[in-house]
C-alpha cells in the first residue's frame, strides 16, 4: 500500500533530480534567450519558429500537469470515458490550426490575442476579454504551481509549499532570463521527456498488471469505470472538447506562438501537435485503471497516477514520473507566464496604464510583470485546498471552463465573419461565462463549458443577424492602430 | 454497456505505439530543420 505517510522516491534523490534539471532548464533558458535585445524578440522569439520547436511546443504546452496527473484523476473518477474524453482536447489544437493561418495572415505584425480583440471589436469588448482570458490564465497557472506541491509531496514526501516554491522559481527564472525562445526551446527537450516517459510507464503496466487483471479486477470492484454509458461520463466528453477548444482558441499562449511561428508552418505545426497529443492522455490515464488490480489505496484522487506508476515500477517508476511530471510542469508554466506578461505588458501596462511606453521600457516591463505573477501565483497556490473553490486540480481546472468556452464563438466570428456585432461579443462572453458559473455549481464541474458555450452562442448569432457590424480586415494588419471606444 | 478487455487492450496498445514513435518522429524533424537551417 502507497500512501501520503509513505513516501516513495528518497527525499535525498528528489532533491538531485530537482537540482539538476532546475540548472538544466535555468541555463538552458539564459543561453537561448542570450542575443534577445527588444520586446518583440522577448516574446515572440523572432516570429520565425521551425516546424519541429513549433510542433513540440505546441505539444509540450498542452501536455500539462493537468494530462498527467488529471487524465489519471479522471480515469480513476470516469472511467474509459475520462481518459477517452480527455484526449478529445486534441481536437483544440488540431481546430486551432486553420485559425494560426488566419491569424498570421490577418496580423503579421500581432502580439496578443488582445490586439486581436481590439482591434476587431474595439474597448469594451477587449476590456471584458482580459477579464476572462486573465481569469482563466490564472487558474492554470495555480492549478499547475498545485500540481508541483502535489507531486513532490506525493512522491518524495517533501512539503507541499517547498516543491511548489522551487518548480514555480525555477520558471519565473529561465522565463525571464529567455522569454520565448527559451520556453520553445526548454519546450522540446521536454516534449520528448514526457512521452517518452509516459510510454514507458504504461508498456512496463500492461506487462506487470496485464489487460485481464485490470479488467476483470474493475468489473469486481469499480463496474461503472468500465460503463460505455456511464451518463455523467459522456457530459464531460462533450464538456472537455468545448472546454480545450475554448482554452486555445482565446488563450495568449496559443495565439502568441501563431505570432512566432515561421509563415506557413503555424498551420502544420498545430495539426501535426494536436494528432501527436491525442493518444497521451489515454497512455496517462489507463494506468490509474489498474487501481483496483494492484489493491492500491488511493488517499487523493489527483496523486493516483504517480502512486500506480511508483507501486507498478519501484525506485525507477517514481523517478521515471517525478521527471516526466516536472517536464510537464515545467513546459506549460513556462508557456503561461511569457505569454501571460505579454498580455499584462501589451494590453495592461500599455493599453491601460503607459500608452507611450518605448519598445525598450515594454522589454523591461514584461521581465518585472514575470516575476509578478509568479509571486501572486505563488500566494494562491499556497492556501490550496483553503479557498472554497480550490478542492483538487480538475475541479479548479474546470472552474475556468465556463469562461473560455464562452470566448469561443467572439474569436471564430471575429476571425471569419465580416458583420460579427462587437457588443454582442462582449455580451456573448459575459453571459455564457455566467450562466456557465452557475451550472457548475448547481450541476457540476462537467457541465459548465457546455453551458457556457451554448449560451455565447445564442447571443454571437443573435445579435450579428439582428444588428450586423461590416469591418474592414484591412484595420488588423496595424497591432498599433486606433479603434472607437 | 461495458468496454470488452479487447476493446481496451486496443485502444491503449495503439495510443502507446503512436506516443512510443513520437519522440522519434520529433527528433527527426529537428534533424531535418537543423540541416536546412530554419529551426527558429
Amino acid at each position: 500500500m502507497t500512501g501520503l505517510d509513505d513516501p516513495i522516491l528518497p527525499t535525498s534523490i528528489a532533491w538531485g533530480l530537482l537540482a539538476a534539471f532546475s540548472v538544466l532548464w535555468v541555463v538552458l533558458g539564459w543561453w537561448l534567450g542570450r542575443r534577445n535585445k527588444t520586446a518583440e524578440d522577448h516574446m515572440l522569439a523572432g516570429r520565425n519558429v521551425g516546424l519541429a520547436l513549433a510542433t513540440a511546443t505546441a505539444m509540450a504546452t498542452w501536455v500539462t500537469a493537468n494530462t498527467t496527473m488529471t487524465a489519471p484523476q479522471l480515469a480513476l473518477q470516469l472511467g474509459v470515458w475520462g481518459m477517452l474524453g480527455y484526449s478529445l482536447g486534441a481536437l483544440g489544437l488540431i481546430l486551432f490550426a486553420p485559425l494560426a493561418r488566419r491569424i498570421r495572415e490577418l496580423m503579421p505584425e500581432g502580439f496578443t490575442s488582445g490586439d486581436f480583440i481590439r482591434l476587431r471589436y474595439g474597448k469594451f469588448t477587449w476590456r471584458v476579454f482580459l477579464v476572462v482570458s486573465l481569469i482563466y490564465a490564472f487558474g492554470w497557472l495555480v492549478s499547475m504551481a498545485m500540481a508541483g506541491g502535489v507531486l513532490i509531496n506525493a512522491l518524495a514526501g517533501i512539503d507541499y509549499r517547498v516543491g511548489m516554491t522551487v518548480i514555480l522559481t525555477v520558471c519565473v527564472l529561465y522565463t525571464l532570463l529567455g522569454g520565448l525562445r527559451a520556453v520553445i526551446g526548454t519546450d522540446f527537450i521536454q516534449t520528448v521527456i514526457i512521452i517518452a516517459g509516459a510510454a514507458f510507464i504504461a508498456w512496463l503496466t500492461i506487462d506487470k498488471v496485464g489487460f485481464e487483471a485490470i479488467h476483470f479486477n474493475l468489473m469486481e470492484e469499480r463496474p461503472e469505470l468500465l460503463n460505455l454509458l456511464f451518463p455523467a461520463a459522456i457530459m464531460f466528453l462533450f464538456n472537455n472538447l468545448l472546454f480545450g477548444v475554448g482554452e486555445i482558441f482565446h488563450s495568449n499562449v496559443w495565439w502568441s506562438r501563431a505570432f512566432a511561428f515561421g509563415r506557413n508552418v503555424g498551420f502544420r505545426a498545430y495539426l501535426f501537435g494536436g494528432l501527436l497529443w491525442l493518444p497521451i492522455p489515454i497512455v496517462a490515464g489507463f494506468i490509474a485503471l489498474a487501481t483496483p488490480a494492484l489493491g492500491l489505496n488511493v488517499p487523493a484522487a489527483d496523486m493516483v497516477g504517480p502512486l500506480v506508476a511508483a507501486e507498478v515500477l519501484g525506485l525507477t517508476g517514481a523517478i521515471v514520473v517525478f521527471i516526466v511530471v516536472f517536464a510537464a510542469l515545467a513546459s506549460s508554466l513556462d508557456s503561461l507566464l511569457a505569454a501571460t506578461s505579454d498580455l499584462v505588458t501589451r494590453d495592461i501596462y500599455r493599453g491601460h496604464i503607459r500608452p507611450q511606453a518605448s519598445e525598450q521600457h515594454q522589454f523591461h516591463a514584461t521581465k518585472v510583470i514575470v516575476v509578478l505573477l509568479g509571486l501572486v501565483t505563488w500566494l494562491a497556490a499556497s492556501y490550496r485546498g483553503e479557498l472554497p473553490i480550490v478542492g483538487s486540480l480538475a475541479e479548479l481546472l474546470y472552474f475556468t471552463g465556463a469562461f473560455v468556452a464562452s470566448a469561443i464563438w467572439p474569436i471564430v466570428a471575429g476571425l471569419y465573419w465580416q458583420r460579427a456585432n462587437p457588443q454582442g461579443a462582449a455580451w456573448s462572453m459575459i453571459l455564457g461565462s455566467g450562466i456557465g458559473l452557475a451550472s457548475y455549481f448547481l450541476i457540476g464541474f462537467y457541465v459548465a463549458a457546455l453551458v457556457g458555450a451554448a449560451v455565447s452562442l445564442a447571443v454571437m448569432v443573435l445579435s450579428t443577424w439582428l444588428m450586423p457590424r461590416p469591418f474592414d480586415w484591412g484595420r488588423l494588419a496595424r497591432p498599433d492602430g486606433e479603434v472607437a471606444a | 454497456m461495458t468496454i470488452s478487455i479487447t476493446a481496451l487492450s486496443v485502444i491503449v496498445i495503439i495510443a502507446t505505439l503512436v506516443a512510443s514513435l513520437t519522440p522519434i518522429l520529433l527528433i527527426a524533424l529537428f534533424i531535418r530543420d537543423w540541416k536546412k537551417g530554419c529551426l527558429w
